[in-house]
């Protein structure tokens, strides 16, 4: 089984974690892309319970990799096992960041992503950081682990 | 519907009219039927938040497209805001409608107004 193992700063991931958990908490009854209207009436709820319950296990199971563990060593790691729900949670909760604390921000300037955090005012600085944090994530997953996503 | 299909899918769906067409029922209560089953697409709307590189895997991974057709996709959804992913009989356009939904891009359901 492919596995990657990345060592994070200390330092610079964990002060983003609070806020990588309170986003967490905040989207944890509402599903990051609500339901249009398009979807029959007859399966929104339905839909919307299966979705819900698939998003919080994979938030659960992102959260779950910063234990004490990580705490100690500063090391995460993914493989075929983690990696899809992983990419999943860390897209859920961009979508809320954006959504939630960066709405100030156009979306060209959010795509571009080139922005000094320390220009940022305190209220955007860790949403920020936390965005781009959770889409490096997501580079690495699918960079080093989409054949096994795919199941080549 | 023509039967030069973009791809696999809708040569599946190809394939079942053929099979009803085959039967020996007249053939406009055959289309009266399609008509009534209905033709729909399942259409990706654009979002500024996920990774160009996610939505190609996603459109992979949920459709077997290849590289070339998935990038293809991803950049109608980017640059003309929607792409149309699939077409054919609804239950199936809303089965893949879920499954996007589940890697959390906007997916709606409509019905194809060319069929």
């Amino acid at each position: 089984m492919k596995r990657i193992e990345v060592k994070l700063s200390l330092p610079v991931v964990a002060p983003l974690l609070d806020v990588i958990k309170k986003a967490a908490d905040e989207l944890q009854g509402g599903l990051a892309v609500p339901l249009g209207t398009d979807v029959d009436h007859d399966l929104v709820e339905v839909w919307n319970a299966e979705l819900l319950a698939m998003q919080n296990d994979g938030v659960a199971q992102l959260l779950a990799m910063f234990d004490s563990e990580f705490f100690e060593t500063g090391m995460i790691a993914f493989d075929e096992e983690n990696a899809e729900s992983i990419l999943r949670a860390c897209a859920a909760l961009r979508l809320h960041l954006r959504a939630r604390y960066l709405q100030t921000f156009d979306d060209e300037s959010l795509e571009i992503g080139d922005m000094d955090p320390d220009e940022l005012p305190e209220a955007l600085r860790m949403p920020f950081m936390c965005y781009v944090f959770l889409a490096t994530i997501q580079e690495l997953i699918i960079q080093n682990l989409d054949s096994e996503i795919l199941g080549e | 519907m023509p039967c030069e299909l973009r791809d696999a899918e809708r040569v599946v769906y190809c394939a079942i009219v053929t099979t009803t067409l085959s039967t020996t029922q007249p053939q406009h209560d055959v289309h009266t039927e399609l008509a009534h089953a209905g033709v729909y697409r399942v259409v990706v709307l654009n979002d500024p938040v996920n990774l160009m590189s996610y939505v190609v895997l996603v459109f992979k991974k949920v459709f077997g497209f290849d590289e070339q057709t998935a990038r293809k996709h991803m950049l109608e959804v980017h640059e003309q805001g929607r792409s149309v992913v699939w077409v054919g009989l609804r239950e199936k356009a809303e089965a893949y409608a879920f499954t996007l939904h589940g890697w959390h891009l906007t997916a709606i359901v409509e019905p194809d107004e060319k069929n």
